[in-house]
């Protein structure tokens, strides 16, 4: 009994013993320095190797405070974001940041402020541009510059950051302010959110190219830049980065119901009857996700048309828009659809985004009857149907659908050229021909290819109708508004699951209401070129007419006529009392530049749109594709023996991303030997305990 | 013993026996499904290896992906050899929690059903299937069958710990590597650590194409096979 006894608690010892001397893996507030060496000391005869890059104590890279700043006077917006770069380090040091802007911001101004002194930015074609800023940052003067890389992602660079000096660059930007459904919004993105890159990486090109990037993303076949815009992404467990204040101006020129905002804690300060002021409430906000305002005119106040010009070199250029016509029909509710849904499962979907992905579209699902087929396709890596085509949307159908989508997981990546060719592909017969083909694209849209996409959907959207959501915190609004154009659907965005319900709702009546087509704008005797945008696009539910145009003539009205459902729609507008205003001009240039970039994806002669867009860009000083900002103070600041250290600025990863789903190493450990170890010793102790016990009786 | 005097105190009573008998079943019952989850979880690890095998047989042919059982959320995307270890294992289309259990994964780009152009990164349980790994010598041999059928060699170039913290994921190389990932330490108890064991190895000869070469390709595999006990 006794030996038994002590052979139990030598068996028990043994156990425990392990237990504590294995070497558990580090928690993670350990420093992992200590434990790799310890492993490495170990496994030296193996051949392991350690990176030498996580032991090395880096230069510590230039850290980023924005403050934004934004009026917004009616339907315009002008915005300041004011980025402080500071050099914490002993070294000179080059700062490169890549960052979102609206994708419709029309880039104008690039200010950089040393001390007291203010230094004006110039336009120059980007290439030259770039010349300017290496030969400045060369010869130890401090530049910056300004490159657009896609309409909704800038890089600034910043040349010869002294140690511990701080350097601000302001850019300006004009855009104009989105109306939908009776309410004005604004939304204003702060982080690029990493991007999926499909394609086969190519050779590193030289510094001096422009497709050279510092991003964590090599260039392949199908993203030449792709470098350029996946800016290096802070794990999580060091902090979140880049400090962000808000302040904005609004003016809305009418008077309001409410402002809120459904993305930041807001304080809203009333000071005259129709002047507001509006700030971030929380004084450490991080850029990690998009923000959004939204303001809702009191109904009765809201103008049926506002319309504005300015005068340019002989030239009138106008801005109108229009309100919507109201309609009460709901024809196209009995008119049988086709609705294929297309839901992004790839790893950047992963976390709050992919549950708010399933509830819109269990929403959807459940807003089908029984006139109309559906179909289901999921997508990342590779692509998934969930019927071989359309079927009856017939209840025990939408219920497998239900299922179905419940189910879906988030990994891999995001190859959206396949199932965009598959959703787009329709085959007209006699028993869908008359139904009314409607495509639900659910993603947050963070590829890098979109132009590739963009031709694809113009090539083939045929008679369907493409309708983009976007979801998570910082979606590619790029992507949404232009794969919409495109598709000649509308875009919605849902940024967190309080607001699917809604958002859907307003998503639902442009799908069951007759949009406004065929539009089209005369002006009697008068010839006017350049209406924008061209072609002009259908009008879903609840959405304006907003055009801008130049003339020499001014015309007293125009007539615009279009066609809803069967029926012919006609209004006339008169442009007497237009009043004049700063920025209109701005506005028609940015725009026109826009349906070059469009037309450019389609053609294959693409120097000569190139140059009309340097042209435009380089008379109305805005930044695009082919335009930079550039800014050089001519005074030599660095030394010539101080060497200057780049660092590409780090980012912080979209609120409700999981930075594990896409950069993240699998976990590849199983609790298996825990469990036997922790079952075998309860066990042993049951088993001594119960010995002992009845000994003891 | 400070369960000694827990025994001696418990009151002679009916009562107090009878709650030595309740907390010493509930003790054995919790650490019999300890002992049966961390059973199951090999169990497991090989017994969907088997089915993975027939279902890997149906995609050759079928060039399809073929789910191994009618519930499975994966499929099988490839097949990796290890003769000196005698290693024959199906790889997965993804690398979640769900699929690792049953096979190695393909990561991230990998995935893609007809893209294996570039490099393979497969992430297995150091555990449970990717034990073997820490047993890899520098000179190592491994193929990894295509879901086209083509056999693609590599042969182990580099190992390394990486801190899964700091070092991004190598999703994308120019070269077509193949890169084994599981978790390190191989003996830790505690799953979840940040450091992980990467195997890289280099193509050795370049690909052979399925059109050109199906005899070979089937000798290769009937060779595979004879020369393995069981994988998994």
């Amino acid at each position: 009994m006794k030996i038994r006894r002590f052979r139990v608690c030598l068996l028990l010892f043994w156990l425990l013993s392990n237990l504590g001397g294995l070497p558990l893996p580090p928690v993670v507030a350990q420093p992992a320095e200590d434990s790799i060496q310890e492993s490495v000391g170990k496994k030296t005869e193996g051949g392991v190797l350690l990176k030498t890059s996580s032991r090395m104590t880096p230069i510590p890279a230039p850290l980023l405070n924005t403050t934004v700043t934004m009026t917004i006077s009616g339907l315009i917006a002008r915005t300041t974001v004011s980025q402080e770069f500071s050099n914490p380090s002993d070294e000179w040091a080059e700062g490169v940041y890549v960052f979102p802007l609206p994708d419709q911001a029309a880039v104008d101004h690039l200010r950089m402020k040393i001390g007291e002194r203010v230094i004006e930015g110039h336009i120059q074609e980007r290439a030259q541009a770039k010349k300017t800023y290496a030969a400045a940052k060369v010869k130890g003067q401090r530049a910056s510059l300004v490159e657009q890389e896609r309409p909704n992602i800038f890089t600034t660079s910043v040349a010869n950051i002294a140690p511990h000096a701080p350097i601000t660059i302001e850019i300006e930007y004009q855009e104009v302010v989105q109306y939908d459904q009776g309410r004005f919004s604004l939304r204003f993105p702060m982080v690029v959110g990493p991007r999926y890159i499909p394609g086969q990486p190519q050779d590193i090109p030289e510094p001096s190219s422009s497709q050279h990037g510092l991003g964590w993303a090599p260039n392949t076949n199908h993203v030449p830049d792709a470098s350029r815009i996946s800016p290096p992404v802070q794990h999580p467990s060091h902090g979140p980065l880049n400090p962000i204040t808000l302040r904005i101006d609004l003016a809305p020129g009418m008077l309001l119901q409410k402002i809120d905002s459904p993305t930041h804690p807001i304080t809203i300060t009333k000071h005259e009857a129709n002047f507001y002021q509006v700030s971030l409430q929380h004084s450490s906000t991080y850029a990690d996700r998009d923000f959004e305002l939204i303001w809702t005119p009191l109904s009765q106040d809201n103008p049926q048309a506002s319309v504005f010009t300015e005068q340019r070199d002989g030239e009138t250029f106008l801005f109108m828009q229009l309100m919507p016509p109201t309609s009460t029909s709901s024809a196209q509710k009995t008119m049988p659809r086709e609705v294929v849904f297309v839901i992004d499962t790839s790893g950047s979907m992963g976390g709050t985004s992919l549950s708010q992905a399933k509830a819109a579209l269990s929403l959807a699902l459940a807003r089908l009857t029984s006139n109309d087929t559906f179909n289901l396709i999921q997508f990342n890596s590779v692509t998934h149907k969930l019927y071989s085509t359309a079927r009856q949307a017939s209840r025990s159908r939408i219920h497998e659908a239900q299922r179905y989508v419940s189910g879906l997981q988030a990994t891999g990546g995001t190859e959206m050229l396949p199932v965009l060719k598959q959703a787009l592909v329709h085959m007209p017969n006699h028993e869908n021909a008359y139904r009314l083909r409607q495509i639900i694209f659910i993603t947050d849209g963070l590829v890098g290819n979109e132009e590739a996409l963009f031709t694809l959907l113009q090539r083939k959207i045929d008679d369907s109708r493409f309708f983009t959501v976007g979801i998570g915190s910082a979606p590619n609004g790029h992507f949404m508004r232009k794969a919409a154009q495109f598709g000649k659907g509308t875009f919605t965005y849902i940024g967190s699951t309080a607001e699917v319900q809604e958002k859907m709702n307003r998503l639902f009546l442009k799908l069951e209401h007759p949009a406004l087509t065929n539009i089209t704008i005369q002006a009697g005797e008068s010839t006017f070129d350049d209406i924008l945008p061209n072609p002009l696009p259908d009008l879903y539910h609840g959405e304006p007419l907003t055009v801008a145009f130049r003339t020499t003539a001014l015309p007293s009205s125009i007539t615009i006529t279009g066609k809803q459902g069967d029926r012919h729609w006609e209004t006339t507008q008169s442009l007497i009392d237009a009043k004049p205003r700063r920025g209109i001009t701005v506005h028609w240039a940015r725009q026109k530049i826009s349906q070059l970039m469009d037309q450019q994806t389609q053609e294959n002669d693409k120097a000569l749109f190139r140059q009309s867009i340097v042209d435009l860009a380089l008379k109305h000083h805005l930044v695009s594709r082919y335009t930079s900002l550039v800014a050089v103070d001519v005074t030599p600041a660095r030394p010539d023996a101080q060497p200057l250290h780049t660092h590409a600025l780090k980012t912080t990863v979209p609120h409700g991303m999981k930075y594990e789903a896409i950069f993240g190493w699998p976990q590849t450990a199983t609790p298996a030997t825990l469990y036997l170890l922790l079952g075998s010793l309860l066990l042993c102790l049951t088993w001594i305990w119960s010995r002992r016990y009845l000994a003891h009786r | 013993m400070p369960d000694m005097d827990l025994v001696t105190t418990i009151p002679r009573t009916p009562l107090g026996h009878r709650m030595a008998w309740i907390v010493a079943s509930l003790l054995f019952v919790f650490g019999s499904w300890l002992i049966g989850h961390g059973v199951g979880i090999h169990v497991k690890a090989i017994a969907a290896q088997w089915l993975l095998h027939h279902a890997w047989q149906e995609t050759l042919t079928t060039q399809q992906p073929i789910k191994p059982w009618p519930w499975a959320d994966t499929w099988p995307v490839g097949r990796l050899l290890v003769p000196r270890l005698g290693i024959n294992q199906i790889i997965l289309a993804n690398a979640s929690g769900q699929s690792l259990a049953f096979g190695p994964g393909k990561v991230g780009n990998g995935s893609s059903f007809d893209d294996d152009s570039f490099n393979l990164i497969v992430s297995g349980h150091r555990d449970t299937h990717f034990s073997f790994v820490q047993d890899l010598q520098l000179g190592d041999l491994m193929t990894f069958q295509t879901i086209q059928g083509d056999w693609r060699r590599f042969v182990a170039e580099t190992i390394e710990v990486v801190d899964s913290r700091i070092d991004t994921l190598p999703l994308k190389q120019k070269r077509p590597d193949l890169r084994l990932i599981t978790c390190y330490p191989f003996d830790a108890i505690r799953p979840g650590g940040p450091l992980r064991y990467v195997v890289t190895a280099g193509p050795v000869t370049p690909r052979v194409v399925s059109e050109t070469g199906s005899t070979t390709i089937r000798s290769v595999g009937a060779k595979g096979r004879g020369m393995i006990v069981e994988g998994g």
